[in-house]
């Protein structure tokens, strides 16, 4: 399919036309606060596309920091199951930064092998990703440091880029190609060959001012912890670290949960599907008392190695977009660039030493 | 019904082992699948009370014996506690079976030696029934059982039944200070008796499961006595939630326990950072 072009104007009557079809449309939208957070918009007019990075990332609309995974009754001796849907309404993501979009099909892999987890995927089939290329954020974007980037299409439908007047639209897709087709009156062809100059030279802007960030070689940097369990640097690692597990609830891509009875009165209740962190001293201790993970520098070598090097091995990519937020999320200053940029020169996989974070 | 609804199983039958731990025979509810259940030894599932949530244990009963399925557990935690609390009849939910299994079909026309500490002898009691009822398929059969005390032993019944049968070399032992004045069996801890009981290692394999210390000393007394360590099994422990490779909870390092596990050689157990 032809890249595409839409306008502010027919964003809003697109948005118009979803709502009044029924779909949920959810959009980055400036809290009262003042912070940026994806949220339900019912016109186009409420997003603020292209702001700052929304504080948490897309995964909530996927894997919900709470969800049933159905309800029980008790009866005389027996007890009734009543299951939860695993069938969703449609839904559409406006405006989702590339990194966010990326993380949910990094996220397919765990959530798809051998055993399928239906409630993921049954969200997942039920949404569209309209993605906006980012023009970079700040000091913490480390993208293209993970083999992605600020116009990376992956786990997007389509791929919008910021240019004079709206928006240059590429579907990436069948998914996005057949959205394009359904609301095609809204789009329009590109008219003028320097529209699609001005999109690219945007995203190679984009992608360059991350670069100077941070650089890695991701193999090299797996070989190195593929190896250094017992490596020194983790004695200190976690120092500064309260296991307060705030980078994983922003994260994109930590997605452990737990699983918890709720009770409703004592014959009744629900059993659900709660957000967890490998952060916290219980996540692994046995019921004998034992933990196996005996402390904070254990556990922060557990999240760096789940990233980059247990995640890849199983399924042939880091679990990061480098999207920044748990280093600009840490309330006592653990910085995950800062601390790739260390291993990577133990590895000796870093990239330009002058590179500035 | 999606992956973490579990399937709703009747208790039809419960045995106290010890003052703390106890057996449940567990019924699925739907016939097809109280027919069809089929699982392999070492494989484990999701045991559910409504109300109090899930915990993680190995299929205690053999794959050869169909219609019911058996859990031993210690009354330690939330779930089990309430498990503790239920009776005959009353409901349950069981998600399984999970992970890996013990090499059953490749032990066969080889010698099998178990070792097992306390409440470990759950998952080794589900390979030995898997062999006995195949007796014929298997060459000799050594177990080596040992507790704290004598009223800590688990499956007495069993136990007794084991040392009847004259092709079944049996060892139980109670730790020093654990034994009774009618105790007939061993005093000593597990490896010391291995050593003491020195089966063969040609052709034979080892299934071990136990307290982390007795399989810590266990492991190098089988290398004496010969056992190549991709000979030699055991059966490892770690937090579960999903029991699916989701969740993120079991990884040792680069294993997945509920994937790659429960199940693991000698040597794969050598090869693990010491997170479990």
């Amino acid at each position: 399919m032809r890249a595409k072009t839409i306008t502010e104007e027919e964003l809003c009557t697109f948005v118009a036309d979803l709502v009044a079809a029924g779909t949920r449309v959810t959009a980055p939208v400036r809290a009262a606060e003042g912070k940026v957070d994806y949220r339900a918009i019912t016109r186009f007019e409420e997003a603020a596309i292209g702001a700052e990075l929304p504080r948490r990332s897309l995964k909530e609309f996927f894997l919900p920091p709470t969800e049933p995974l159905f309800s029980w009754r008790q009866g005389k001796g027996d007890v009734t199951v009543k299951p939860v849907s695993v069938s969703f309404p449609p839904h559409v993501v406006l405006g989702a930064r590339p990194c966010d979009a990326a993380a949910v099909e990094i996220l397919d892999r765990v959530m798809g092998w051998d055993y399928r987890d239906e409630l993921w995927f049954g969200r997942r089939e039920a949404t569209t990703i309209v993605s906006v290329a980012c023009p970079g954020i700040d000091g913490s974007c480390f993208c293209t440091a993970t083999g992605r980037g600020p116009d990376s299409t992956r786990g997007s439908d389509l791929m919008m880029t910021p240019v004079d007047g709206g928006y240059f639209v590429e579907a990436v897709t069948p998914k996005g190609e057949a959205f394009v087709r359904t609301h095609a009156a809204r789009f329009a062809d590109v008219a003028d060959p320097g529209t699609t100059v001005a999109a690219e030279a945007f995203r190679a802007r984009a992608r360059s001012r991350v670069a100077e960030n941070l650089t890695l070689s991701l193999p090299a940097l797996r070989s190195w912890l593929g190896s250094s369990f017992d490596h020194e640097l983790w004695r200190t690692i976690a120092l500064r670290c309260h296991g307060c597990g705030a980078c994983a609830s922003v994260c994109p891509t930590c997605h452990c949960f737990d699983i918890v009875d709720e009770p409703d009165g004592v014959r009744a209740g629900t059993r659900r599907r709660n957000w967890d962190t490998c952060q916290t001293a219980r996540f692994t201790v046995h019921a004998s008392g034992h933990n196996p993970r005996t402390d904070q520098n254990a556990r922060f070598r557990q999240r760096v190695m789940h990233k980059f090097s247990i995640y890849p091995d199983r399924f042939g990519e880091v679990l990061c977009t480098g999207c920044g937020r748990c280093a600009r999320a840490c309330p006592g200053g653990m910085d995950l660039p800062e601390v790739l940029k260390t291993i990577a020169a133990l590895a000796g996989a870093d990239g330009p030493r002058e590179a500035a974070v | 019904m999606n992956l973490y609804q579990p399937n709703l199983v009747t208790i039809s039958d419960l045995i106290d082992e010890t003052p703390d731990t106890r057996t449940l025979k567990l019924t699925f509810q739907d016939p097809q699948l109280a027919a069809g259940f089929d699982f392999k030894a070492g494989q484990f599932g999701e045991y559910s009370v409504f109300g109090a949530g899930e915990s993680t244990f190995c299929i205690a009963s053999s794959p050869t014996r169909k219609g019911s399925i058996e859990c031993t557990f210690k009354a330690v935690g939330k779930a089990t506690r309430a498990m503790r609390e239920l009776g005959v009849g009353d409901t349950m939910g069981f998600r399984g079976p999970y992970g890996n299994h013990f090499p059953v079909d490749r032990m066969e026309k080889a010698s099998v030696v178990f070792v097992a500490g306390g409440i470990g002898l759950a998952p080794v009691r589900c390979v030995i029934w898997n062999v006995l009822d195949k007796r014929d398929a298997f060459d000799e059969v050594t177990i080596v059982y040992g507790a704290r005390s004598v009223s800590d032993l688990v499956y007495k019944r069993e136990l007794a039944e084991w040392a009847s049968h004259a092709d079944i070399k049996l060892w139980q032992t109670v730790d020093p200070g654990g034994e009774t004045s009618e105790w007939k069996g061993e005093i000593g801890f597990v490896p010391a008796i291995v050593e003491k009981a020195a089966p063969s290692a040609k052709n034979a394999f080892a299934v071990v499961c136990g307290p982390p210390v007795m399989i810590k000393y266990t492991l190098p007394v089988l290398q004496k006595l010969g056992f190549a360590d991709d000979r030699v099994y055991t059966t490892l422990e770690n937090r579960m939630k999903c029991g699916i490779g989701k969740c993120g909870r079991c990884n040792v390092g680069p294993v997945y326990v509920c994937k790659d596990g429960p199940v693991f050689t000698a040597k794969e157990l050598a090869a693990l950072p010491p997170e479990y």
